[in-house]
C-alpha cells in the first residue's frame, strides 16, 4: 500500500468569537488523499469542509483560529502543522495550490493575469524574463484559453467567469503542484461552464498526476470526478468511502438524505424525502410516491403574457445612449393551479420577466391579460388591488425581509395596507395560522428575522405572500442560495401550498433539476429569448433546441446509476 | 406599527431587536462606556451652565489680573503678576475698532500683522466711535468693554485689587475673570452649537439625500447639482464667505453658518444609501405588498440606515465644534458677550507670551477631553451598529 | 475618452452657473448694501449714491448678475475696495506662497500616512494598532489653534529653530527658513486623520479575496502587502490627495495668518475682515473652479490607476 500524499488526522480548529465564546469548527476530523487521487470533500454550510481546506494551506486567520495541538496534517512526510510559516509558505503554490469560488474578485484586478501567472513562477520557479511570459502563454493554452498570446495580457475584468476560473487554474498548476484544492470552484458559474470546468479540472488531474481535494456543497457534480467522497456535518464526518460505495450504498442517515432530497431529473416524487424522513425510516415509500405534471388546453388561464420586452438604457459616448434588450417578446400564458418554469443562465432574461409581470419593472413594450384586464396599462393606483394577487418569494432570505421589523409586524402590513381583516387582533390571529401552516413555531411572530436560518426566513416570506391569499405566486431563484436540505423542505411547502389552494406559480430557476421537478411547463431563455417552451417532461425528454440540449447536457449526473 | 399586539399580556418576552443589540454591544465596549460617561458629564455641565448654577458670574471680576492657579501659585509666574498688570492696564487700545484688545509688545510675534491690519482698519473706517456704530452692529458692546477695562484701569485699581483673590483652580484672565467658569461656559457655547448645527444639517442633509436617492431620475440630477455646488466650494471658504456676507455675530448665526453649509457629506452619504437599499429585496417586496413611495422610504428604509445618520451626526458634533472655535477664534464667531474656547484661545495666545499659560491649557484640555470622548463614542456607535465592519 | 472629458466639461459649466448664483445670492441679495462700509467716515448721501453707481448696485439684480458673470468670464473683478489692488494681481502674487507651503506638504504628508497606515493595518487589532489610533482621535482633538500657538510659541519663540514669521523673496530662502514650521504643523494637524483614512481603506483590501490568493500562491507577506494591497489601496488614497488638493488653497489659512504668509487663505481671512467682497468672490469663484477641475483630474487619474474603470 502506497504512503497517502496528505494525511489529516483528527483536525481540531476552533475559533475565538469573544472573550469568553469559542465556535468548534471542527471536532477531529481524518481522511487520508493518496497520490493521483480525487478526494470530494462534501458538506453544507457550517460542516467546516472550508476550514479543513485553509487549515491544510496554513491559511487559517492567525487571530481567532486555534488548531488543536494533537492535530497532524502530513503532507509527503511533513507535519504541516509544525512547519515554521516561512517553511509553510514556500510549500503553498509551489507543491500545494488551491483555487477558490469566486474566480473574479479571487484575482487581484489592477493587475493582467500575465503578471499574476508570471508571480508564482518567479517565486517558486525563479522564472523570469522571456522564458515566463513563454510559459505563462504555455499555461492559458493548457487550460483553453483561446488566443492566449494576447489575452495573457488582459485584466481579470475584461475575462468571462468560466475563462476567471481557468486563469486561476493555470496559476495553480503553475508549478506543477502535487496537490490542487479546489474550493467550490463551479458554485458561482453557469452550469454549462460549471460542466466545462469540471471536465478540464479532471483531465488536467490525469494529465499531471496530481492528487486533487475537491471541496463542494453538492454531491451530484461529486459523482463525476472523484474517487472518493468524505461528507461532513458541523464539524465532524458523517461518512467516507469511495464514490461508488458511497453512492450507492450510503450508510449515514445524513448521507442518504444528501443523496435523495435533491430533486432529480428523472424521477419525481410527490414530496421530497429529508433527514427527518430517513431517520423515521419512511423515506423509501415517499420515493415511490410520483407525481404527474403537465398542462392541457383544458386548464383555465390566470395570467397571459403577451410580446413583453423590457429595455434597459446606459449612457455611452458624448450624448448617446446604449440599451440592453432583456427581454425580447416573451409570450405566455399561465394556467391556474399549474407551474410554469423558467430557466436560463444568467443574463438570460429569466428574472426580468419575473419582475416586469408584477409590474416591479416597468414593462417597455406588451401586455399581460389578468382578470380580463391588461395590468401593463394600469396606472399604479388602479393596480394596487391586483397588486396582492400577484406576489413573489426572492431569492436571498436574508435580504428580503426588513430588519428591523418583527415577523408579526411584517406578516400583518400588508393586511394593513390591503385591509384585510378587522383589526390588529383578528390580523394577528390569522398570522398566527399562517405561521403554522409553513411549518414555523407561534412564537416566531414576536421575533426579528436575524434570528431565523436561511430556510425558516424563506418560509417567512412565503407567509408575507400568502397573508394577501394571491392567485399568483412567483419563486425568483427562491431555493437557490439554501442548502440542499433545507430546499428539499421549502420546495415541499411550496408543493403543499399549491395543493391547498391552488395557487399558479411562476418558479424562476438556473437549476435544471430543480425546475424540472416543480413544474409543470417549462420556458427557457437564452440572451432575453424564449428558445422553447414545452411541457416539461417532453421537453427533458426530447429537447429540441441546441440550446436546451446543451443545458440538459451540463447537469451533473451524479453517478448515472442514481 | 400601530396594530402591533400588546406582547405583554400574552406573557412573551419580546426578543430583542437590532437596536437593542447594538446597545448591548456598545455596552460591552469599555471605551465606549468611558467616553459616554465624560461625554454625559459635559452635557450636565452644559445644562447647569446654561440654567445658571455653574459658571454663571464668569463676567465678574473675583481676583487678580492674570491670578495662577491655585497648585501653581509661589512659582516664578507669580512676581511678575504685579508688573503685567501694569502693561495690562496700560495696553489695550480700542481706537482702531477691533473687537479684540491686543498687546502690543515687541516679543509679540504677530506684532506685524496687528499694526498692518490696524492699518488697513483705519482705511476703511476711521477712527471715532460714532461713525463705527454705523457699520458696527458692536458699537455698543464696545463701549461697554472700554467702560469696563477703564475701570480695570482706572488709578484706584490697587485698592480694588487687594479686595480680590491672588489665585483660583484654573486661574484667572487679563482682567481677573475665572478661567475655570470661562471654560465651562465655553462647553455650553461649544455643545450648543455643535449638537444645533449637526441637527441641522443631518436634517437637511437626510431629507435632501433621501429624496435624490430614492426617487432617482430628475429629482436626483437637480438635488445632485445643487450638492455639486456646495461641494465645489471648499468648506471653510464658504463658511467665511458667509460670515463676511451676514457680518453678525452670535451662537444662532454660527449654527446657521454650519448648519446650512454642512450638510453636503450626510447629503453624499444618504443618497447613496437609499439608492443601494432601494434596489434591496426587502424594498422590492414592500412594492410588492403595495407599500407607498413615502412608506418604503420612511417606514422602510430609513430605519435601515438610521445608523448611518447617527454615525454621521455624531462625527458633525466633533466637526461643528471645531470650526465654531476657529470661527471664534478669528471674530466671526459667538459675540463678545458668550464665552468661546475660541475667543479663549484668541486671549490665551498674547498671554502665553507674557508666560500665562493657564488660559490656553484649560480651552485647550477641556476641548480635548469632550472632542476625544465624543469622537471615541462615535467609533464605538459605528463598530455596535455595524458589527461586520469590525 | 475625448468624449469623456469633453461630457465633463460641458458639466462643469451648470455647476459653476450654480456657484455663481450662490455667490451672487450671498453677496449682493443677503449681503444687502456694502456702500456704506465703503464710504466710511465721509458718510453723506452723495457719496453713497456715487459708489453705489460705481459699484452697479442701483441696478436691478439681473443686470448686477450679468456684471458678475462677465466678471467671471473675463477674469476681471476689478480692485479690491480696501486695498485697490487688482483682484487679478491679488492672485497672482499670492498663489506662489500658498503652493510653496501645500505641495510639499501633501507629498511628505501622503509619504509618511502611507507608511504609517501600511504598519498598522498589517497589525490591525493589536495592541501597537489600537494605540496608534487612540493616539489620532486625541491628536484630532486638539484645534489646530493650539498647534499653531505652542509650536510657534516654543520652536520658533522659545528655542528660535525657526523664523517666528515673515516671507522672503528667494525660492529656497522661502522653502527652507519660512516655509519649513508652517509645513511642520500642517503636517502635524493633517497626519492623524489621514492615518485613519489610509487605513480604513487599506483593510478593505486585506479582507478582498485575492489577498488570500496572494498567499495561497506562496507570495511573501511583504509581496502580499506592498505589492497586492497598496496596489489596490492606492486608487482611493490617490484620488483622495488629488480632492484634497484645491482645499489646500485656502485650508491653510490659519497658518498663513499665523506666520504672516503672503497666501491666498491669509487673504480671504484679511477680505472678510475688511469686507472686501470683490476678492472673497473671486477667490470663491476661482477655487470653486478649480475644485471641479481637480475632480475631473481625480477621474483620470482613476482610470489610469484602475484598469477596471471606463470613463463612458
Amino acid at each position: 500500500m502506497t504512503t497517502p500524499l496528505l494525511s489529516v488526522k483528527n483536525l481540531r480548529v476552533s475559533f475565538r468569537i469573544d472573550r469568553s465564546n469559542t465556535f468548534d469548527a471542527l471536532k477531529g476530523v481524518s481522511f487520508d488523499v493518496m497520490p493521483n487521487q480525487t478526494v470530494a470533500l462534501v458538506g453544507e454550510s457550517g460542516s467546516g469542509k472550508s476550514v479543513t481546506s485553509l487549515a491544510v494551506l496554513g491559511l487559517l486567520p492567525k487571530e481567532n483560529a486555534k488548531v488543536s495541538s494533537d492535530s497532524r496534517i502530513d503532507f509527503d512526510g511533513k507535519n504541516l502543522l509544525a512547519l515554521s510559516r516561512q517553511q509553510i509558505r514556500e510549500l503553498r503554490g509551489d507543491k500545494i495550490s488551491m483555487i477558490f469560488q469566486e474566480p473574479m474578485s479571487s484575482l487581484n484586478p489592477v493587475f493582467t493575469v500575465g503578471y499574476q501567472i508570471k508571480e508564482v513562477l518567479k517565486e517558486h520557479k525563479n522564472l523570469t524574463g522571456a522564458a515566463a511570459d513563454k510559459r505563462a502563454v504555455e499555461l492559458l493554452k493548457e487550460v483553453g484559453i483561446p488566443s492566449a498570446e494576447e489575452r495573457v495580457n488582459y485584466f481579470p475584468h475584461q475575462m468571462s467567469g468560466g475563462q476567471q476560473q481557468r486563469v486561476m487554474i493555470a496559476m495553480a498548476i503553475a508549478c506543477e503542484p502535487k496537490l490542487l484544492i479546489a474550493d467550490e470552484p463551479t458554485t458561482a458559474l453557469d452550469v454549462t461552464i460549471q460542466k466545462q470546468i469540471l471536465d478540464l479540472i479532471a483531465e488536467i488531474q490525469k494529465k499531471h498526476g496530481m492528487s486533487v481535494l475537491f471541496i463542494t456543497h453538492d454531491l451530484a457534480v461529486v459523482g463525476d470526478i472523484a474517487d472518493r467522497v468524505v461528507v461532513m456535518r458541523n464539524g465532524e464526518i458523517k461518512e467516507q468511502g469511495t464514490t461508488k460505495e458511497v453512492f450507492s450504498a450510503p450508510k449515514d442517515d445524513y448521507t442518504k438524505a444528501l443523496l435523495s432530497c435533491r430533486p432529480a431529473v428523472d424521477s419525481r416524487p410527490k414530496r421530497l424525502p429529508v433527514i427527518e424522513d430517513f431517520m423515521a425510516g419512511r423515506a423509501e415509500a415517499m420515493r415511490r410516491e410520483q407525481r404527474a405534471r403537465g398542462v392541457s388546453d383544458a386548464d383555465p388561464v390566470v395570467l397571459e403574457v403577451k410580446g413583453l420586452c423590457k429595455d434597459f438604457y446606459s449612457r455611452e459616448g458624448l450624448f448617446g445612449k446604449k440599451t440592453f434588450h432583456a427581454a425580447k417578446d416573451v409570450s405566455f400564458k399561465l394556467r391556474k393551479g399549474k407551474t410554469l418554469g423558467l430557466v436560463g443562465e444568467s443574463g438570460s432574461g429569466k428574472t426580468t420577466v419575473g419582475l416586469t409581470v408584477m409590474r416591479l419593472h416597468d414593462a417597455t413594450k406588451g401586455e399581460a391579460w389578468f382578470d380580463g384586464k391588461n395590468i401593463f396599462a394600469m396606472t399604479e393606483k388602479e393596480f394596487l388591488p391586483y397588486k396582492k394577487r400577484i406576489q413573489i418569494v426572492f431569492q436571498n432570505p436574508y435580504a428580503s425581509l426588513n430588519p428591523r421589523f418583527t415577523v408579526g409586524q411584517i406578516l400583518m402590513e400588508p393586511m394593513i395596507i390591503h385591509g384585510i381583516g378587522k383589526g390588529g387582533e383578528d390580523r394577528s390571529k390569522m398570522a398566527f395560522e399562517l405561521l403554522s401552516k409553513v411549518g414555523l413555531p407561534e412564537m416566531s411572530f414576536y421575533k426579528y428575522p436575524h434570528e431565523f436560518s436561511g430556510g425558516q426566513r424563506q418560509r417567512i416570506a412565503i407567509a408575507r405572500c400568502l397573508t394577501m391569499k394571491p392567485d399568483i405566486l412567483i419563486c425568483d431563484e427562491s431555493v437557490s442560495a439554501l442548502d440542499v436540505s433545507v430546499q428539499a423542505q421549502v420546495l415541499n411547502l411550496l408543493q403543499d401550498l399549491q395543493d391547498e389552494f391552488g395557487l399558479s406559480y411562476i418558479f424562476i430557476s438556473h437549476d435544471l433539476a430543480v425546475v424540472k421537478y416543480m413544474s409543470d411547463e417549462v420556458m427557457v431563455m437564452s440572451n432575453g429569448e424564449v428558445v422553447e417552451h414545452e411541457n416539461s417532461d417532453v421537453l427533458y425528454a426530447a429537447p429540441k433546441h441546441d440550446y436546451t440540449k446543451k443545458l440538459l447536457d451540463s447537469i451533473p449526473k451524479g453517478l448515472g446509476a442514481m | 406599527m400601530t396594530t402591533a399586539v400588546n406582547t405583554a399580556s400574552i406573557g412573551i418576552e419580546r426578543s430583542p431587536g437590532l437596536w437593542s443589540l447594538a446597545w448591548k454591544r456598545l455596552l460591552r465596549d469599555k471605551i465606549a462606556i468611558v467616553s459616554m460617561v465624560i461625554v454625559a458629564t459635559f452635557l450636565l455641565l452644559a445644562l447647569a451652565s446654561a440654567v445658571g448654577l455653574v459658571a454663571g458670574g464668569w463676567n465678574s471680576e473675583i481676583a487678580k489680573n492674570y491670578a495662577p492657579p491655585t497648585w501653581f501659585k509661589g512659582s516664578a509666574a507669580q512676581e511678575d503678576l504685579s508688573k503685567s498688570n501694569k502693561s495690562a492696564a496700560s495696553g489695550p487700545s480700542l481706537d482702531t475698532g477691533l473687537s479684540r484688545p491686543e498687546f502690543v509688545n515687541d516679543r509679540d510675534p504677530l506684532r506685524e500683522t496687528i499694526t498692518e491690519l490696524k492699518q488697513q482698519l483705519g482705511q476703511s473706517t476711521s477712527s471715532g466711535a460714532d461713525e463705527i456704530k454705523i457699520v458696527d452692529p458692536l458699537a455698543d458692546v464696545i463701549v461697554e468693554l472700554k467702560k469696563k477695562l477703564g475701570r480695570t484701569g482706572d488709578g484706584d485699581a490697587n485698592e480694588v485689587e487687594a479686595e480680590k483673590l491672588s489665585s483660583l483652580a484654573f486661574g484667572a484672565d487679563k482682567w481677573g475673570r475665572s478661567v475655570f467658569d470661562k471654560v465651562v461656559q465655553g462647553s455650553e457655547t461649544s455643545i450648543t452649537v455643535g449638537f444645533a448645527a449637526a441637527l441641522v444639517a443631518t436634517l437637511i442633509g437626510t431629507l435632501l439625500g433621501a429624496l435624490a436617492g430614492y426617487y432617482g431620475g430628475k429629482t436626483d440630477d437637480f438635488l445632485n447639482w445643487f450638492y455639486s455646488i456646495f461641494n465645489s466650494i471648499p468648506y471653510i471658504l464658504l463658511v467665511l464667505a458667509i460670515a463676511a456676507v451676514l457680518n453678525k455675530k452670535g451662537i444662532l448665526t454660527v449654527v446657521l453658518i454650519l448648519g446650512l453649509t454642512g450638510w453636503a457629506s450626510i447629503f453624499r452619504v444618504v443618497r447613496a444609501e437609499y439608492m443601494k437599499h432601494k434596489a434591496r429585496d426587502y424594498v422590492r417586496a414592500a412594492n410588492a405588498i403595495g407599500a407607498s413611495h413615502t412608506r418604503r422610504m420612511f417606514v422602510h428604509i430609513f430605519p435601515n440606515i438610521s445608523h448611518v445618520i447617527l454615525v454621521q451626526l455624531s462625527l458633525y458634533v466633533v466637526i461643528f465644534i471645531k470650526s465654531e472655535v476657529i470661527l471664534s477664534y478669528l471674530g466671526f464667531g459667538v459675540g463678545v458677550d458668550t464665552v468661546s474656547w475660541g475667543s479663549m484661545l484668541n486671549e490665551a495666545q498674547n498671554e502665553l507670551i507674557l508666560g500665562y499659560w493657564w488660559q490656553l491649557g484649560a480651552a485647550t484640555l477641556f476641548m480635548a477631553i469632550l472632542v476625544t470622548a465624543f469622537s471615541l463614542f462615535t467609533d464605538s456607535l459605528r463598530d455596535a451598529l455595524d458589527p461586520k465592519l469590525k | 475618452m475625448a468624449a469623456y472629458i469633453v461630457r465633463r466639461l460641458w458639466q462643469i459649466v451648470p455647476t459653476m452657473l450654480g456657484v455663481i448664483l450662490l455667490i451672487f445670492f450671498l453677496f449682493n441679495v443677503v449681503g444687502g448694501d456694502p456702500s456704506y462700509l465703503l464710504a466710511g467716515k465721509i458718510s453723506n448721501p452723495e457719496t453713497i449714491a456715487n459708489i453705489r453707481k460705481q459699484l452697479g448696485i442701483d441696478e436691478p439684480y439681473y443686470v448686477q448678475l450679468w456684471i458678475f458673470i462677465k466678471q467671471v468670464v473675463t477674469f476681471d473683478f476689478g480692485q479690491s475696495w480696501s486695498t485697490n489692488e487688482y483682484v487679478s494681481s491679488i492672485f497672482a502674487s499670492r498663489l506662489p506662497a500658498s503652493l510653496m507651503i501645500g505641495i510639499p506638504l501633501l507629498i511628505v504628508e501622503a509619504i509618511i500616512a502611507i507608511l504609517i497606515a501600511l504598519g498598522v493595518a498589517y497589525v490591525r487589532g493589536s495592541l501597537t494598532d489600537r494605540a496608534v489610533m487612540v493616539s489620532c482621535t486625541v491628536a484630532q482633538s486638539v484645534s489646530i489653534l493650539v498647534y499653531i500657538i505652542v509650536f510657534q510659541y516654543v520652536l520658533a519663540y522659545k528655542f528660535g529653530l525657526f523664523p517666528v514669521q515673515g516671507w522672503g523673496n528667494g525660492f529656497f530662502e522661502n522653502l527652507f527658513k519660512y516655509a519649513s514650521l508652517p509645513i511642520l504643523i500642517a503636517l502635524v494637524v493633517s497626519l492623524a486623520p489621514n492615518i485613519r483614512l489610509y487605513r480604513t481603506f487599506l483593510l478593505d483590501e486585506i479582507n478582498q479575496d485575492y489577498v488570500r490568493t496572494a498567499r495561497a500562491k506562496g507570495l511573501t507577506e511583504n509581496r502580499v502587502m506592498l505589492v497586492h494591497v497598496l496596489r489596490n489601496a492606492a486608487i482611493p488614497i490617490i484620488t483622495n490627495l488629488m480632492i484634497q488638493l484645491p482645499g489646500l488653497l485656502v485650508g491653510l489659512f490659519l497658518i498663513e495668518r499665523f506666520f504672516s504668509i503672503p497666501g491666498i487663505g491669509r487673504e480671504v481671512i484679511l477680505s472678510v475682515e475688511r469686507s472686501d467682497f470683490p476678492v472673497i468672490k473671486a477667490i470663491t469663484v476661482y477655487v470653486a473652479l478649480a475644485t471641479m477641475l481637480a475632480n475631473l483630474a481625480a477621474d483620470l487619474l482613476y482610470k489610469a490607476v484602475d484598469p477596471r474603470v471606463e470613463l463612458k
